[in-house]
């Protein structure tokens, strides 16, 4: 790898609704190193820093509804002009930026005891926001419940729990949830 | 002619079909009993037949993913419809339970099943054809001998008016007689060898040469490229072709033992290759596979050339490089071990045919499981993400800065292979 730096380039990002900017960034910098020593949004996790374990996963809000974008293979200056939604985002704050209630997928998430040492959490966390999203907008059928949840959280590694707990959580949220499932279809 | 005439005509006429139909149901269904075949092998004869089962790469096609060894049911796509592998495994009613040796070396040699059937030349009995009896007999002895799995063959998706196999006789009659012309020149007994590992039993010709409209293998052009089969190209494989692209014979003989080289990972369909077959040859014989690719007299392999590029490398192309693909493939290009290959110098960079770097950009890969401990993890798909023309932008940047290719490759390159993206 040659030593030599690249270019800065100013950026302006749109964060959990919040405009940060314009900052001088360098040219090839990921994401997730600009949220954590630029901007001090450090709730996103640096893991495998190749895209595996899906700890630093961020949600980007396009014309195709919410989707998770892993934010250590993808460069801060690709998210220009987007809207993006980190682990911060989630909870209700007060005028004060104090937190007044944590979002669903949180507070579940709490309440089953799903993570030990949180590491994984805010990647689980934004997978499982996502699926919420997009199962208000299209109610998955009864039957497909399980495998649909399997689908959204797999590629997330969590090494203390096992997932199991994780998964709890989401099912519960899921069928507890008006309007996320619809009736088998036949 | 009176009517009556007419109508004892057509009686007679339906009366004759009808006992031909009649005798080849018999005749088929006679040839279908017979005896339960059972083989006696030494070890050292079966450790050759699976030896050279690998060879001729047998279970690429004839062990399904998560299925039983050589039980059948491997989807293979072809312009033509959708085949499947058979159960070659011994079970007498839905494997090759009742072959003898003989019904076994003409299914491998001339394409005819026990029963008279013939077979689709998805089936590489074109290039077996010059496979040696005692290589057969090995491989058969070998088949014999593994557990029998009763599974019954899938049915084929080839519409009219492919279905009619009587058709392939026709076929067999133009296409199947002919011998590939070796790529390379040589006469060594390394490329004496190289030869019918390549052509015969390895069969290597089936999708990396180019085929005609009625899907012959074009001989004359052999090991050439191909690809029109499924959704990768097979790249040239002559000498020329191989040196253009930077292999030399170190390099080559070290991606078909393990999957990796300075050049290239193996994916997709040459995954399952080096996979099954060509990482679990002798030595001497990947030599030999080596030594007839290039031939006696190998040339030597390019250099990589500095390009001039129409795409800057402060332009929009460069820029969607380090977004979205210099994470794993590195600032330069140079790769992560373990995690992503190296882009400089990459074969495919280097191909004159930009077809598999545009389908790797647009579909992603799969994680790839090579052999021993390596691996590579899966790359992400980037149709929903980029337009044609920002594809063909960074696929010509690409080219150009790490391939040697200065060509500017256009959005409708693109939007060719996009059309045709599979839906997953």
């Amino acid at each position: 790898m040659s030593a030599t730096l690249l270019p800065m380039r100013p950026l302006t990002l749109n964060i959990n609704g919040r405009s940060y900017g314009p900052i001088e960034v360098p040219e090839d910098m990921m994401l997730v190193d600009v949220l954590h020593e630029y901007l001090g949004l450090t709730g996103t996790r640096f893991g495998c820093g190749q895209g595996v374990c899906r700890a630093c996963t961020v949600i980007v809000d396009d014309e195709g509804g919410p989707r998770e974008v892993r934010s250590c293979i993808t460069g801060a200056h690709w998210f220009s002009g987007k809207s993006v939604r980190t682990v911060e985002g989630h909870a209700k704050r007060d005028d004060t930026g104090k937190i007044v209630s944590l979002s669903p997928a949180q507070q579940a998430f709490l309440d089953h005891f799903s993570f030990q040492c949180g590491y994984c959490t805010p990647g689980f966390v934004n997978a499982a926001t996502v699926l919420l999203e997009k199962l208000a907008k299209s109610p998955v059928a009864a039957d497909r419940v399980e495998e649909t949840i399997t689908e959204a959280l797999n590629p997330h590694l969590c090494r203390c729990t096992g997932y199991v707990r994780y998964y709890q959580a989401v099912k519960q949220l899921v069928l507890n949830t008006p309007g996320l499932v619809k009736e088998n279809a036949r | 002619m009176t009517r009556a005439g007419w109508r004892r005509i057509v009686a007679w006429l339906l009366v004759a079909l009808l006992a031909w139909l009649l005798l080849s149901a018999l005749m088929r269904f006679f040839a279908n009993r017979g005896p339960a075949q059972k083989v006696d092998a030494t070890p050292q004869q079966l450790a050759q037949g699976r030896y050279l089962a690998a060879a001729a790469d047998c279970a690429a096609c004839h062990t399904a993913v998560d299925g039983a060894p050589f039980a059948g049911g491997v989807p293979l796509d072809s312009p033509f419809g959708t085949l499947h592998g058979t159960n070659i495994t011994p079970d007498p009613d839905t494997g090759i339970g009742r072959y003898t040796a003989d019904d076994f070396y003409h299914a491998l040699t001339k394409g005819e099943a026990r029963d008279g059937r013939q077979l689709y030349p998805a089936m590489p009995y074109v290039s077996y054809k010059t496979m040696t009896r005692a290589d057969s007999d090995a491989i058969y002895a070998f088949l014999m001998n593994q557990p029998a799995v009763r599974q019954a063959n899938k049915k084929n998706g080839v519409g009219f008016p492919f279905n009619i196999r009587s058709g392939i006789h026709a076929w067999n009659g133009l296409f199947a007689g002919a011998e590939a012309v070796p790529a390379s020149q040589g006469a060594s007994p390394a490329w004496q060898r190289g030869k019918y590992l390549v052509e015969t039993m390895g069969h290597c010709g089936e999708c990396h040469s180019p085929r005609g409209k009625l899907g012959q293998v074009d001989r004359d052009r052999s090991l050439g490229g191909n690809s029109t089969l499924g959704r990768f190209a097979a790249p040239d494989i002559t000498p020329q072709g191989l040196a253009a692209r930077g292999w030399d014979a170190s390099g080559l003989d070290r991606y078909l033992a393990t999957g990796v080289g300075a050049q290239a990972v193996a994916s997709d369909e040459m995954l399952k290759v080096v996979g099954l077959s060509t990482g679990r040859l002798r030595k001497s014989d990947r030599a030999a596979i080596v030594a007839y690719l290039f031939g006696d007299k190998p040339p030597p392999a390019k250099a990589l050339p500095m390009a001039a590029t129409s795409q800057p490398d402060d332009g929009p192309a460069h820029r969607h490089y380090l977004n979205l693909c210099a994470g794993c493939h590195g600032r330069d290009g140079q790769g992560v071990p373990h995690v992503a290959p190296a882009l400089h110098g990459n074969s495919s960079l280097r191909d004159a045919d930009p077809h598999n770097l545009i389908v790797a950009i647009l579909d992603g890969l799969p994680e790839h499981d090579l052999p021993g401990l390596e691996r590579m993890q899966d790359m992400p798909g980037f149709a929903s993400d980029l337009d044609d023309g920002e594809v063909a932008a960074l696929v010509t940047w690409l080219r150009s800065r790490h391939g040697g290719q200065a060509q500017e490759v256009p959005p409708s390159s693109v939007a060719k292979l996009r059309k045709h993206q599979p839906r997953r």
